[in-house]
């Protein structure tokens, strides 16, 4: 009896259709992301007790179609196939209806359970677009139900539309719509010949992505009788209509979507322009666009920095006596460091999270969801592009300016892992800001700030070179630019919270035990006097090939942990915060371009590994210890050529 | 006929066909543009930017590369 009050119930729909705020709506704090199994995609799932149903929801990737040209498509498509849900809902953008059509299509063909969520129907309605929402479940013979995600509209309803589906057993339905004859008679044909296969998929679907020539469905199938029928079919498809198969079988698609749209939606005068529509024209503006764009950015990070500044000396301040009280506690001994050392380093994540990563996460997702980011995507694409990767990139890279971390796990948007991957490794040289505190406090503050913001540009090169570096070098196409431009609308704040909420933990759950343990380990060696061995070792690198005091190979090894240490210990260590006094101008640059690429910190190293798996961590690592000692080496040479 | 790169903003144009492989025409089939498909431009992002396109009402952004692989009919 208890199994069936249980309920699974899968999400699925395009991108920027409203399908987040619904999942929140139902399952709000009772949810976690974790990733699918052995791939770098996001999996939410969340709980939902509803008239005595436990209702565990899956929130699918935002995906465009189910064929196999992304991870997110691939792995969504093989859940739906083969798992054992209850329904789907289909979340459908009303002002975009006919797009959304075709993924509607397609889930159709699968032969699941399915309802349609008719989602925006408010912004529809101000756009001027009638829907005849009955019409359109006749025709597609599954339940419709318009909803307004954010207003909570028509959510309950379709539940228990959804509940009711579930009650009358109505699985595997046939497919209500047809496609045109010449496609269709070749579907139902090797429909019939994979009745003798067994597999857990629906035969339709199956003979409709064999005759799209679907590799992951044929390698799946192996049956040389129905691989050789589906080859006569692709073959005569080809000749019927001159292109490929895949292409006719979208087209149909395409044509029964139309047909659908004809029937079902009315477009009424077009309305007046709205505000919103003259501020996204101004904004992807081929002049006004980029200095609105530098102005956003300047102020967001200008801001948080503000803000940043503040609340971390304020958490300082609270937390400086705690050391002597722990002392007074805990007494001198080796046990007692390293128990404090494990707090330092927790305070110093509180101290990083609060005050930085909380509202920069918070503005983002709040441009995210306004539909801002969008446009910097676009109008950065022809850069981003010279370096191989496109304008979506932009996203992690600007995020990299304030925490390295966030911005590795948000190089998910990009579509190839391939992408992911050369993106990823570019926004660990972004300087985050525990490496702007170094080039500030230092260059900024002693050799002069036109310094500092050249160590900026030349970051910024850096940058741009690795990426056509990265990108001649790594197999594979580079991948064109196709998203969607959704509209301005008002953000949704409880999807930003909650957003945000989500990421914080996932970069606390991430971050968090790597940082104490590296900080424990690292404050054992101190307490057992390696650390002076370790800077001897390091001499050769430190005093002769950079010209650096040999106490900055201390500095190196604790700025693993955290880079704005490096600041904080030179002052210990040399017993002075006026660094003119112990340092040259040419020591200070040395030292900032070092800090800025040498190692990713800790909690990005736990980052990269969680998403692309140790080697290529290692590899990243290795490379960027190389790189940061070799240049700023020959920058050390350079240097006293212009600066005297 | 010309490239949907060639098009002006305001211009509309007719897929004729989509060049550069399979994996782009089916990209852009899932998205419903086809031979035949409707497309306005709406905006070019300069120094060969991307472009802003509007295709069955909803709007899209294509690299320039790709919209010069786009071979339409003006109408």
């Amino acid at each position: 009896m208890k199994n069936e009050l249980k309920l699974n119930v899968v999400l699925a729909g395009q991108a920027n259709v409203g399908k987040s705020v619904i999942f929140n709506y139902f399952t709000g704090l009772h949810q976690h992301i974790g990733n699918w199994p052995g791939k770098t995609v996001e999996k939410k799932e969340g709980t939902l007790y509803y008239k005595g149903y436990t209702i565990n929801f899956l929130d699918l990737p935002g995906i465009y179609s189910l064929t196999n040209y992304s991870i997110e498509e691939l792995v969504s498509r093989e859940y739906i196939a083969v798992q054992n849900l209850d329904f789907i809902v289909n979340v459908v953008d009303a002002t975009n209806l006919e797009r959304n059509l075709f993924f509607t299509l397609q889930l159709l063909e699968m032969g699941k359970p399915l309802i349609v969520a008719l989602n925006m129907m408010d912004l529809a309605k101000k756009k001027g677009v009638q829907i005849h929402f009955q019409r359109l479940s006749k025709l597609l013979g599954i339940p419709v139900v318009p909803t307004s995600g954010t207003q909570g509209k028509g959510l309950t309803e379709m539940l228990d539309k959804g509940i009711n589906l579930v009650k009358k057993q109505k699985t595997g339905k046939r497919c209500p719509f047809k496609y045109g004859k010449e496609v269709e008679e070749r579907i139902q044909a090797l429909t019939q010949v994979l009745s003798s296969v067994n597999l857990p998929y629906n035969k339709r679907w199956l003979a409709i992505k064999l005759l799209e020539k679907d590799n992951a469905i044929k390698t799946l199938i192996k049956n040389p009788n129905v691989l050789h029928k589906a080859r006569i079919f692709i073959k005569e498809l080809e000749e019927i209509h001159g292109h490929d198969s895949s292409i006719v079988i979208a087209n149909e698609r395409c044509f029964v979507a139309f047909q659908i749209i004809k029937k079902v939606v009315k477009i009424a005068k077009s309305p007046k322009i709205s505000l919103w529509e003259i501020w996204s024209d101004l904004t992807t503006h081929k002049i006004a666009g980029y200095p609105i764009m530098l102005a956003v950015l300047f102020l967001t990070f200008f801001s948080i920095f503000k803000f940043g500044n503040w609340f971390s000396g304020l958490i300082e301040g609270i937390s400086a006596p705690w050391q002597g009280a722990w002392g007074s506690v805990f007494g001198v001994s080796l046990w007692a460091g390293l128990g404090w050392s494990a707090l330092e380093s927790a305070i110093a994540l509180v101290a990083l999270v609060l005050p930085y990563i909380l509202p920069f996460y918070l503005v983002l997702f709040l441009l995210e969801d306004w539909g801002y980011l969008a446009r910097v995507a676009f109008l950065t694409d022809t850069f981003m592009h010279k370096m191989g990767i496109h304008g979506k990139a932009c996203i992690p890279l600007i995020l990299g300016l304030g925490c390295n971390v966030p911005a590795c796990l948000s190089c998910r948007i990009m579509e190839t892992q391939r992408e992911r991957l050369i993106t990823a490794f570019l926004t660990t040289f972004v300087p985050c800001s525990a490496v702007t505190v170094i080039i500030m406090g230092l260059v900024g503050k002693f050799v002069g700030v036109g310094w500092a913001l050249g160590l900026y540009l030349f970051a910024i090169i850096t940058i741009f070179v690795l990426g056509k570096l990265a990108s001649k070098i790594l197999p594979g196409e580079p991948t064109e630019l196709i998203m969607a431009m959704p509209d301005y609308k008002c953000p949704n704040l409880k999807t930003v919270f909650l957003q945000t909420w989500l990421r914080l933990k996932e970069f606390i759950i991430i971050a968090g035990p790597f940082v104490v343990i590296s900080g424990i380990l690292i404050s054992w060696a101190h307490l057992a006097g390696w650390l002076s061995a370790i800077t001897d070792i390091l001499k050769p690198i430190t005093v002769n090939w950079l010209g650096l005091p040999a106490a900055t190979g201390i500095l190196l090894i604790f700025g693993i942990l955290r880079k704005e240490l490096i600041l904080l210990m030179l002052a210990t260590l040399l017993g002075t915060t006026h660094f003119t006094d112990v340092l040259t101008p040419i020591q200070m640059i040395t030292l900032a371009i070092v800090s800025m690429f040498y190692i990713p910190c800790v909690a990005l190293i736990a980052a990269l590994w969680k998403e692309f798996g140790w080697k290529k961590t290692l590899v990243i690592t290795l490379f960027k210890i190389i790189f940061a000692i070799g240049i700023a080496g020959l920058i050390a040479r350079l240097l006293p050529l212009f600066m005297y | 006929m010309s490239y949907l790169s060639d098009l002006k903003p305001g211009q509309e144009g007719e897929i004729i066909s989509i060049m550069g492989g399979l994996t782009v025409n089916k990209r852009l089939a899932d998205l419903g543009m086809t031979s035949g498909t409707r497309i306005k431009v709406i905006i070019k992002a300069p120094f060969s930017g991307p472009i802003k396109i509007e295709v069955h009402g909803s709007r899209f952004v294509l690299g320039r590369g790709l919209a010069s692989k786009i071979l339409v009919k003006i109408v």
